[in-house]
């Protein structure tokens, strides 16, 4: 079992090899057609290794009899599934495999951590298997997820933008996005992760009243980095809706918003004691 | 150079004399000869339909294509050298020194010969452009259709040429999507369009404002709309002018302004007066930027002296590219396609094998289905005569038929095997083995006969 998740690691790591393969190989000459064979083997890897998670957590989700998402290791495993799904989803809707050279290896972290995590595996209190507790970390992670995407875009725009300033038609220039494209689909994800950020957020504010037992405290670490994390993004969709601050500035603003999510999900799991925590 | 090319000529003559089919090209394009020798040498339509008649009537040629464009004038032809006494080079030749009463000194100088996989070669160069001008442009693969066409309907083209003509238009779009040397715009106007849709998703709803006349904003910003673009703003200092040029792209005229509120919905904006000093200065524009909410503006300062100050490019937003800029792009790009051109070279000349390879398999075929045929034949008079002699019960008779058809399979079998691999391996000449077994067999009579 462990095993088989080991190859699941490397499917990941493979794919993040040949993502960033793909776009450091160079413009012209040989490299258009290794570069196409990459991008297949690219794709067909990060198809497997997407059905090997999806497999795993069918297996805990059977093993557990509740959906694998609670325990630290779960959820990063959880987090990884849904920034492929969203990345498949996006190539699928837009060809645009370059974002995978961005998206793929933070989705590789999170497997990496998933598993070397996966040997510590306390139970947790019945509470957290209850009620409204699972369906409030799901939709939280996939808010994250499409903050993720929204981050490769940011970081997509800013290097596009640089080239076009600089005049520097080199590297990667063509696999890049137009300058609208990328805002524009950046600003889509941040919405998407906003909408579902809020949801998340309204379903776990009414389990205090289901479990009487939570030591319910409004100042938890996780609480207030949340509060932050969303903050970021309506401030962005809000300066971008009223003074159409777009492109270069929102950009930047998608990439704070990404270490925000880092912050939250991982660095307070890992430094502050919170309620919220994982085990 | 003479002695040269009569030592070609005779190698063309002792090597292919006995094979069945040759292809042969003549040509001159723009990298051995002068315009003034290719004017010369260039056929109008009337003169194409009449020259391919003649071709086939009066010069025994089979088939025949004749391509003329300002830069090449090339005549492909198939020859079959047991219509003529001739060598099908020198039928060419005197062919279009008669045609254009060019001295035949003169042609030998300027222009080149090819013959089989050198003329197929050649083709398949032409049509991925890699004998063109501008390495990777698109126009020849659409002049050489044309060509094709015009023969083909004239009756020029047969079963060979048409071959080779479908393959070199596939081969040329092979070139194109496989390699990159179509790619990268290699004029400033391309160049300019690229740029734009480097920062436009779509240039549809997009609007361009011309600043200025001259032939380079005119030619950019014709492909511009050609590229989608639907709006097009032309501002001129005096009302009037701005009417003027509006006209020519259906455009709308506004007097220039210095605080540039005509550009409040410019997208793209191309300059190109010759005003001394700027047209578009950096706090104006800010302002106007404001207004339009930060969309995006892409500047193309195309006039010297400039007419867009240069720190223009840091305002948020605006991305302009002026001449020298344009032009540092459009270099790096030709540059390029130069070194992809090697690529391309290498699957054409593969190509070339394979079709040429083809093709003499395509002309052994109708030897080894005359030989089948031949054989069959005798088998079956053989067979029918046994029957009629003997009464045979049904079984047996379909017996005897079975094993005289077995007989002919085997007896053939090692023949037709060593004759299509002589074809493959490229070693041994195949052409001799299908003259052996024509004049062994008696095939032609044959062949002829139904023919008939």
């Amino acid at each position: 079992m462990n095993f088989l998740f080991l190859i699941t690691v490397l499917l990941y790591l493979a794919t993040t090899i040949f993502h960033v393969l793909y776009l450091t190989l160079g413009e012209r000459s040989e490299a258009v057609s290794i570069r196409s064979r990459i991008e297949m083997i690219a794709f067909w890897v990060t198809i497997l290794a997407f059905a090997f998670l999806t497999l795993f957590i069918i297996l805990w989700w059977i093993e557990q009899s509740y959906f694998p998402i609670t325990k630290w290791s779960d959820s990063t495993a959880f987090f990884a599934w849904t920034i492929t799904l969203v990345y498949l989803i996006i190539v699928r809707l837009t060809k645009l495999r370059t974002l995978g050279s961005f998206v793929m290896p933070v989705a590789f972290v999170f497997i990496l951590i998933s598993y070397s995590f996966s040997e510590t595996t306390p139970h947790r209190s019945e509470l957290f298997t209850t009620n409204w507790v699972i369906p409030h970390i799901i939709l939280i992670i996939l808010g994250y997820a499409s903050f993720i995407a929204a981050f490769g875009f940011g970081l997509m725009y800013l290097i596009a933008e640089k080239k076009i300033r600089e005049k520097n038609q080199t590297l990667f220039y063509n696999l890049l996005p137009p300058l609208d494209v990328a805002d524009e689909l950046g600003y889509i994800f941040i919405l998407l992760g906003v909408i579902l950020l809020t949801i998340g957020v309204i379903v776990g504010l009414f389990l205090p009243t289901y479990l009487k037992d939570l030591p319910w405290n409004w100042f938890d670490p996780k609480v207030i980095s949340t509060l932050v994390t969303w903050l970021i993004y309506v401030v962005h969709i809000g300066i971008r809706y009223f003074w159409g601050w777009r492109g270069r500035k929102a950009a930047f603003l998608s990439i704070l918003g990404f270490l925000a999510v880092l912050c939250t999900y991982v660095g307070v799991d890992l430094t502050l004691d919170s309620l919220h925590e994982f085990q | 150079m003479w002695y040269n090319f009569h030592n070609k000529l005779n190698n063309i003559l002792s090597v292919f004399c006995d094979r069945m089919n040759n292809i042969v090209s003549i040509g001159t394009s723009h990298h051995v000869a002068p315009i003034e020798f290719r004017e010369k040498l260039a056929f109008s339509e009337e003169q194409l339909i009449e020259s391919l008649h003649n071709l086939r009537s009066s010069y025994h040629l089979e088939e025949a294509v004749i391509l003329s464009t300002c830069n090449r004038v090339e005549v492909y032809a198939v020859a079959n050298p047991q219509m003529t006494t001739e060598s099908p080079s020198k039928t060419l030749i005197d062919f279009l020194s008669h045609y254009h009463r060019i001295g035949v000194d003169m042609l030998k100088k300027w222009s080149y010969l090819h013959q089989n996989i050198e003329s197929i070669q050649h083709l398949f160069r032409v049509t991925s452009s890699l004998d063109s001008m501008v390495v990777g442009e698109s126009q020849i693969l659409g002049q050489v259709k044309e060509a094709y066409d015009i023969s083909r309907s004239a009756g020029g083209s047969g079963t060979i040429l048409n071959r080779l003509f479908t393959k070199a238009f596939s081969v040329g779009k092979r070139i194109r999507s496989e390699t990159t040397i179509a790619s990268g715009a290699v004029s400033i106007s391309y160049a300019a369009v690229e740029l734009a849709k480097k920062i436009f998703n779509t240039l549809e709803d997009k609007t361009v404002a011309i600043i200025g006349a001259g032939e380079m904003s005119e030619l950019t910003a014709k492909h511009l709309v050609a590229n989608g673009v639907s709006k097009v703003i032309v501002a001129n200092r005096t009302y009037e002018r701005a009417v003027k040029l509006a006209e020519k792209f259906n455009g709308i005229p506004v007097s220039y302004d210095e605080d540039l509120s005509f550009l409040i919905d410019a997208d793209i904006v191309i300059s190109s007066t010759e005003a001394p000093n700027y047209m578009i200065e950096r706090k104006p524009l800010a302002e106007i930027m404001k207004k339009r909410k930060h969309q995006y503006m892409f500047l193309i300062d195309i006039a010297v002296p400039r007419d867009i100050e240069p720190d223009v490019s840091k305002i948020n937003h605006a991305f302009l590219y002026n001449i020298d800029d344009l032009e540092a792009v459009v270099a790096s790009n030709i540059k390029d396609r130069h070194e992809e051109a090697n690529r391309a070279e290498q699957i054409v000349t593969e190509e070339a094998r394979r079709f040429h390879d083809q093709l003499q398999i395509l002309e052994v075929n109708p030897t080894i289905k005359a030989l089948h045929q031949q054989f069959q034949d005798i088998a079956d008079v053989e067979l029918q005569e046994c029957i009629n002699l003997t009464e045979l019960s049904t079984s047996q008779e379909a017996a005897i038929t079975s094993m005289a058809h077995a007989i002919v399979k085997k007896l053939l079998h090692h023949p037709v095997k060593n004759l299509r691999n002589s074809v493959n391996d490229g070693n041994t000449d195949h052409s001799q083995y299908v003259l052996a077994l024509k004049q062994l067999f008696a095939l032609d009579e044959k062949y002829d006969k139904e023919q008939e």
